[in-house]
């Protein structure tokens, strides 16, 4: 499976191909241990080019997804194909995390947050 | 809406006692005492019998939380479901786990049906409520297990109606995609989720039964029903009339509790082997040893009723295993990634064929005990764990909702 890190407005996002099994998470486990914690951690991780997950990736992400929140961060996922969509759908793990269609998607609605957030600020 | 930490209720089997899925229970709970999530866990355990007690809870140390141990429902009594919502009334959990399978309360089938009727009460009354479901009624084969003809319509229609009625609470969690499925399928289930079962140590891998002196074989479980050790021990007297005269069988493991002294007859009637062992129950802390020791693992099933603990052990500690060609039991173990030698069920020469194939070449018996451990340690049950407590968050989040909605 191949990795490639990218930092897009203020966000981590890994773009993954290929199949994310047993083989593949220990890299993965890697990247996320190795966020930045010091900040509160966003991550996007994009899935497009992913055409499996087992469950091995499946609890990877997981684990992600919770040391994200114990900095008050997020993990989002984008761009699930259906095979991999299937197994979010099997352990309802898709009503758990944050799932959008693109990165653009998930960049657009957070810096719409942001401007939400300072807009209220500026109101105060 | 409460983001703090949660109040889990588990109503389970749990050790010493020795009902099923009671190392299941030990080692979740073990890995959620590890949790911040987690403020308190009770255990709603069964009676031990007289004389009998449940070993003193540690004290809660800081950030751990406290653990209660509450026996308060009893195998085959008709009042479980009584006993055990007194309890939950009292101390309001936010949310109650029950590990069971069909015949966790009884294996008569009224005291089996009421205590399964347990959670569908607890969600009607309020509380959060989550089944981790380790068999299904439909895949069970009820021959195997020693039913009759006569009644096996009866048993199939109440099993239907029980799992019709189990879908009600607000999830339900099963260890193999296909109940899923089944679940989905036949019953239109909205609410089943697949949790896999997860590896209970994390445990090196050790080739060290190579060019072993006294090879062990070695079977673990609760006999009686559809696990039976008869053809495994005529097995092991046709390898021992080869000549393998070292060779150890190894029993361990004590009845099913819907058949007491079964082991105790079988003992009896093969007291004359050589070799043949039956050691009863094995406290945790003698797991590993047992497992260590034994060159091969065998299930000497006649039928199966779900995802196998026992295969899990066997994997995590790099076990060879023999296994019967049975339907659900090999769906279960390519679905999981595990391997094994398969021998025809009934059939004595067949199980010791393979027996002595995998005592017989170490390079084939390498190769299984390699993707057994692969398989069995890939998922820690400490991650599935961590799955638990993602769906209780979300069920007990979805109930305040509710509840603030009609405040």
């Amino acid at each position: 499976m191949e990795l490639v890190q990218e930092c897009i407005d203020g966000a981590v996002v890994l773009k993954l191909s290929g199949r994310f099994d047993a083989y593949a998470a220990p890299a993965v486990e890697k990247f996320l241990k190795h966020v930045d914690n010091s900040v509160t951690p966003w991550v996007i991780i994009d899935l497009a080019h992913v055409n499996f997950i087992d469950s091995t990736g499946l609890a990877t992400l997981a684990v992600g997804l919770k040391r994200c929140r114990e900095h008050e961060g997020s993990l989002v996922l984008c761009a699930i194909q259906q095979p991999v969509r299937i197994i979010f759908e099997l352990t309802r793990l898709d009503k758990v995390f944050v799932i959008r269609e693109s990165v653009a998607e998930v960049i657009e609605s957070r810096l719409l947050e942001k401007v939400g957030e300072s807009e209220t600020h500026a109101g105060i | 809406m409460p983001t703090s930490r949660m109040r889990i209720a588990i109503v389970s089997t749990y050790p010493p006692g020795t009902g099923s899925l009671n190392e299941y229970a030990y080692h979740f709970v073990r890995f959620l005492r590890q949790k911040a999530e987690i403020q308190e866990i009770l255990l709603l355990v069964d009676e031990l019998p007289s004389g009998q007690q449940y070993p003193p809870v540690e004290p809660p140390q800081p950030g751990k939380p406290a653990t209660r141990v509450m026996p308060c429902w009893c195998f085959d009594s008709w009042r479980n479901l009584w006993r055990i919502w007194t309890v939950l009334r009292r101390e309001k959990p936010d949310i109650v786990l029950f590990n069971v399978q069909f015949a966790t309360f009884g294996s008569k089938k009224i005291a089996a049906f009421l205590g399964l009727l347990t959670p569908i009460w607890v969600h009607r009354r309020g509380l959060p409520t989550m089944v981790l479901l380790h068999n299904l009624m439909d895949t069970i084969d009820l021959a195997g297990v020693g039913l009759s003809k006569t009644i096996e319509p009866f048993i199939r229609f109440f099993g239907r109606l029980m799992t019709r009625l189990l879908l009600t609470v607000d999830l339900i969690a099963v260890t193999l995609p296909k109940y899923v499925d089944l679940l989905e399928q036949k019953y239109g289930a909205k609410n089943v989720l697949l949790i896999p079962h997860g590896a209970f140590e994390d445990v090196p891998f050790l080739a060290q039964n190579q060019g072993q002196e006294s090879p062990m074989i070695m079977t673990f479980g609760k006999f009686g029903t559809y696990k039976k050790v008869e053809l495994l021990i005529e097995a092991f007297q046709c390898l021992l009339a080869e000549g393998r005269t070292s060779l150890e069988l190894v029993i361990a493991g004590t009845d099913n509790p819907n058949q007491q002294g079964y082991l105790a007859s079988v003992q009896q009637q093969y007291a004359h082997v050589p070799g043949l062992h039956f050691i009863g129950y094995v406290p945790e802390d003698k797991v590993a040893a047992l497992f260590q020791h034994a060159t091969v693992v065998v299930f000497p099933y006649t039928s199966t009723t779900g995802s196998s603990g026992v295969l899990h052990q066997a994997g995590q500690y790099g076990k060879a295993t023999v296994l019967p060609n049975i339907e659900d039991l090999a769906e279960v173990i390519s679905e999981e990634g595990y391997t094994g030698k398969f021998f025809t069920p009934g059939d004595k020469h067949s199980l010791a064929c393979a027996i002595a194939e995998l005592l017989d070449n170490p390079t084939e018996r390498y190769e299984i005990e390699q993707q057994n451990y692969l398989a069995a340690t890939g998922l820690p049950i400490d991650d599935m764990v961590d799955w638990y407590l993602f769906h209780f968050r979300r069920v007990i989040d979805i109930r305040c909702r509710k509840r603030e909605r009609s405040a």
